[in-house]
């Protein structure tokens, strides 16, 4: 499974999954760069051919609530980290 | 019949058999059924290009350019998270909302246009409130077809009908057409209430979240946005005035769109330029070329004079047949092949002396638009929803569709008959 690792001080996310999907919570704290990047992230997945991998709803105060679909995790989080709002993703065995 | 006739009528029916067929792109049909008229002699070059009507290939190439920068801006997201919070959450007063908002910009923008903006904020919204974006789906494909039947540049066949009869202004579409629309979509409404009912169920906590939802960050580029909206304004004003102006549609259209390209900068246009429905526009061509070889041999006068033996030249029964006849090809067919067929036979029936065509233009208009509700297959846009759906996991068959759709078709007719024969044969 992948797991990733976070910089609780520029951003936070918790995450729980549903039956095909696993909705995230997405705050950010540090409003530069991050929020450019998130949106940056958001833009990705709004400009592809697919309607429904990963869905964006946008709340005041910089929070996201991401719905993803489970065939798009990990699409999700490398996207999450190539734009450096994670600091570390690593594939480890399930337990 | 002479021979020139025959190989018209023949080449006109493969063609047709084969795009109903859909084994090949219905576009190469059409091209290759126009070069066959051309290439056998059937009509000659400068007659080809004569038929091909460019008022309704610019109307629709500049409404294209428009409508795809303006989707760039996010506005059309934003409007319908805007009636979602209108509508407090609620999925059935959402349901009503995006109807409405499709009904009325189709009636603006293309179909296929409205459709692909408006199926993935569906989505969006009934993944928030788990609720079954089918119903949804459904209604924005009828109110699609409903709404673009109100305006002469709401669905392909007004714009070939309006291109063809110069008296047809924007506005005559719009007095004639528009309120018989509405009437459809008021009854409609509680039908789909009840026809839904079912799956319009959510709990409170995911309606305050549509609630909560921040839609100013939806817009993604205000400037842009500012741009858009003049040249939208300026050019449905231009619309609405265009037999004033001694302008056509067309002319507005794309003098909006360059507008729009000069005001939003050279690097716009690659891509708004690549968006255009190419495969639209020669499909027209095609189409065009194809229908002038039955003119041109006589084959489309014949046709209107045994209509008119048939009817016995009574206009209410012209009408009647003319509305009922091309709801019941367009809910099984293309209805811009049809309508072509229909424009010319329209026409001759003028030149044999019927007096009054008006009638027969509304119920060509309202049967072939309309008629496009009867079956998944009878107009662009829903094929292209059951596509987008099907993809996403949401498969809307065949004959889930017709269980809607066809007994709503049949109702609009009935609707439209009653108006026909009230408004303009009474």
């Amino acid at each position: 499974m992948l797991t990733y690792r976070y910089d609780h001080q520029v951003i936070q996310i918790s995450e729980v999954a549903n039956n095909d999907d696993f909705e995230f919570r997405i705050r950010i704290i540090r409003e530069h760069p991050c929020l450019e990047a998130m949106k940056k992230v958001q833009q990705e997945f709004e400009h592809n051919r697919v309607y429904t991998d990963v869905l964006f709803y946008v709340y005041p105060n910089h929070e996201f609530h991401v719905i993803v679909r489970k065939d798009y995790y990990t699409d999700f989080v490398l996207e999450l980290m190539k734009h450096r709002l994670l600091q570390q993703v690593e594939w480890v065995p399930a337990p | 019949m002479e021979q020139q006739a025959v190989w018209a009528i023949g080449i006109f029916l493969v063609i047709y058999a084969l795009i109903i067929s859909e084994k090949i792109h219905r576009t190469i049909l059409a091209m290759i059924g126009g070069i066959l008229m051309v290439g056998l002699g059937i009509v000659d070059q400068e007659t080809a290009i004569h038929h091909i009507d460019f008022n309704t290939l610019g109307l629709l190439i500049g409404m294209m350019i428009i409508v795809s920068i303006t989707a760039e801006t996010g506005v059309f997201k934003y409007i319908a998270v805007i009636a979602a919070k209108k509508a407090k959450g609620d999925p059935t007063r959402i349901l009503l909302s995006l109807m409405l908002i499709t009904a009325i910009s189709s009636a603006f923008l293309d179909n296929v246009t409205t459709v692909l903006l408006m199926v993935p904020v569906t989505f969006s919204i009934t993944r928030q409130l788990k609720v079954n974006p089918l119903p949804f789906l459904i209604t924005q494909i009828i109110a699609s077809n409903v709404g673009g039947t109100a305006t002469l540049i709401g669905d392909p066949p007004n714009l070939m009908i309006g291109s063809a009869v110069k008296e047809l202004s924007f506005m005559s579409f719009i007095y004639n057409l528009a309120p018989i629309t509405a009437i459809i979509l008021v009854v409609y409404i509680p039908i789909f209430v009840w026809l839904f009912r079912k799956g319009m169920r959510t709990t409170d906590e995911l309606k305050q979240s549509i609630m909560a939802l921040d839609e100013k960050e939806l817009i993604s580029d205000r400037r842009l946005l500012r741009k858009c909206l003049i040249v939208l304004a300026l050019t449905l004003l231009g619309f609405f005035t265009h037999q004033l102006l001694h302008l056509e549609s067309a002319t507005v259209a794309l003098a909006g769109a360059f507008l729009l390209l000069l005001l939003s900068g050279e690097h716009m246009m690659e891509e708004a330029l690549a968006r255009v429905e190419w495969m639209t526009i020669f499909f027209f061509v095609g189409l065009f070329v194809l229908v002038s070889g039955l003119i041109e041999t006589g084959v489309i006068a014949r046709l209107a004079e045994q209509s008119i033996e048939l009817t016995g030249g009574n206009l209410t029964a012209t009408s009647l047949l003319i509305l009922w006849l091309s709801a019941i090809a367009s809910a099984f067919l293309d209805n811009i092949p049809f309508v072509a067929t229909m424009i010319p036979m329209i026409q001759e029936m003028g030149n044999m002396g019927v007096a009054d065509l008006e009638p027969l233009w509304w119920s060509l208009a309202l049967g072939a638009c309309l008629g496009g509700n009867g079956t998944l297959i009878g107009a662009s846009a829903n094929l292209i929803v059951a596509g987008m759906a099907g993809k996403e996991g949401h498969p809307l068959r065949f004959t889930q569709f017709l269980k809607y759709g066809f007994p709503l078709m049949l109702l609009s007719i009935v609707i439209s008959s009653i108006y026909v024969y009230l408004r303009y044969l009474l």
